[in-house]
């Protein structure tokens, strides 16, 4: 499995392409925090249009591991 | 008590205090670092959206950033919850940059996307709070210069007839554009930050200092700084200096003799210039490029790039590159080799000065003759057909060019 290791002073994630499913999917490894997340091709390209604002709003630390209320999956 | 300025700055001389006064230093950093206008660094830099490089501005440690719509800019690298640094790395790639103290959030233009745990705020976007901006941004040729006043002169103003020097650069490249992408080199100097700038066009010290280098490698650069040179110091206005050696360079009447080459040595690149250029490429080629001092801290010798950083009244950062010319790479690897000989970690040149600088601030600590002398070619300084003041190649015109300026920076303005 190729891997390539994505990663600034800010946050540090590897990325690999999964073909243990029906299909193929992208493996996105957070390698501070452990946690994994798949995307599949449709993910992947609503990720591609996102608008900017959208980008922003998945920034802010709130939004997900940081959020005051339970994060979601 | 206040400073007179006019007191230790004088036509011929110097006080020795200008380098030693911690309370001058303080002044210095007000009146001239975070007022007139500092080259930063260059866009090429930041190539790409998302790309930022850490910079400085005396002691102000700056993020110069291109945000997704392509626009440079420069913010400070200050947190604005607690005042953390929010950028580590010297150089990077990020669409944001997030504080390792509580995961504050910013865009690379400096606005505040978010913070964890938002209801200790009382939810989302209640802050109204982001990361400082540099007030004034404005490029010439490629080069970044940063202003922390709100209003004064225009960069161009500011620039006067060094812009011409910056010009002069950017035409040797086949594409019109220089690039410093080669990486930076960071030295750090014992010494005041006016020492290394006025070495910069003393034309008198090279055989002295470098002689040792010119003599093994049989260089032609010390004939250029001797009595009999036809070079000229130049006072460009402004703080602002050059050692112009073309009359030198014309009289060789060599292509490529500015470089210590040959045009068949580097036959792509002249053929390049020879074909954008036409008849006028013969000029170019054997004018070469500036020697020319930037007020208060952009150097550019020949094939090199500077940038002078005052971080104490006694130490300086003097950040170096090698010039790159976009559409250049045959020039480009020689640039490269040149630069790093002669300003690298061993370079030969770069060690002679340096040795100079902090055996100049030693010597200061001595408290008599109190007095820096500056008078070398008073008597035989002319006015050149563009109104400029010239001396000789090795007359100290540009050293009293930059006192005269610094003076009125000093004075500007302070109560009489």
């Amino acid at each position: 499995m190729d891997q390539w290791i994505i990663a600034s002073e800010f946050a540090e994630v590897a990325v690999s392409l999964d073909t243990d499913a029906n299909g193929p999917r992208l493996r996105v490894e957070d390698l501070r925090g452990g946690r994994v997340r798949y995307l599949d091709a449709l993910e992947l390209e609503s990720v591609v249009w996102l608008s900017d604002e959208r980008v922003r709003e998945l920034l802010d630390p709130s939004a997900g591991r940081w959020s005051d209320r339970p994060a979601d999956g | 008590m206040t400073v007179q300025y006019s007191e230790l700055i004088q036509p011929e001389r110097v006080h020795g205090s200008l380098y030693t006064d911690p309370s001058i230093f303080a002044e210095e950093l007000e009146r001239i670092w975070y007022r007139t206008w500092v080259c930063v660094g260059h866009v090429s830099e930041v190539a790409r959206p998302g790309d930022y490089v850490r910079k400085n501005v005396a002691a102000q440690d700056v993020i110069m950033t291109r945000s997704a719509d392509g626009e440079v800019g420069l913010l400070l690298n200050r947190c604005a919850h607690r005042g953390n640094l929010v950028c580590e790395d010297r150089r990077g790639n990020s669409s944001s940059f997030r504080c390792p103290y509580h995961g504050w959030t910013y865009r690379n233009t400096g606005e505040l996307l978010g913070y964890p745990y938002n209801q200790g705020y009382g939810g989302k976007n209640k802050l109204e709070l982001g990361l400082g901006r540099v007030p004034r941004v404005d490029i010439y040729q490629g080069f970044v210069f940063a202003s922390f006043a709100a209003e004064g002169p225009t960069l161009k103003e500011h620039l006067g007839a060094a812009a011409g020097e910056l010009d002069r650069l950017a035409r040797l490249s086949p594409e019109g554009e220089v690039e410093l992408t080669a990486g930076w080199l960071r030295h750090r100097a014992k010494a005041n930050w006016k020492l290394l700038v006025e070495n910069e066009t003393d034309g008198y010290h090279p055989q002295f200092v470098h002689g040792s280098v010119f003599s093994v490698t049989g260089s032609p650069i010390g004939a250029l700084y001797s009595d009999k040179s036809t070079a000229v110091t130049r006072d460009l206005g402004g703080g602002h200096s050059e050692n112009d050696l073309r009359p030198e360079f014309r009289r060789a009447a060599r292509p490529m003799g500015w470089f210590g080459t040959s045009e068949a040595r580097v036959p792509d690149y002249v053929a390049k210039m020879r074909a954008l250029h036409g008849e006028q490429a013969e000029e170019i080629l054997i004018e070469g490029a500036p020697h020319v001092m930037v007020f208060p801290n952009l150097f550019i010798a020949e094939i090199s790039v500077f940038t002078i950083q005052p971080t104490a009244v006694d130490e300086t950062v003097q950040n170096v590159t090698a010039v790159q010319l976009k559409g250049a790479p045959e020039m480009n690897r020689r640039l490269l080799s040149q630069c790093v000989g002669s300003v690298g970690p061993a370079g030969m040149l770069l060690a002679d000065d340096s040795e100079m600088y902090e055996r100049n601030q030693r010597g200061m600590a001595a408290r008599r003759p109190e007095w820096l002398d500056i008078r070398r070619g008073v008597g035989r300084e002319r006015i050149d057909e563009n109104g400029f003041r010239i001396g000789a190649a090795n007359d100290e015109t540009g050293m009293r060019g930059f006192w005269a300026h610094y003076r009125g920076l000093m004075e500007e303005g302070a109560a009489q």
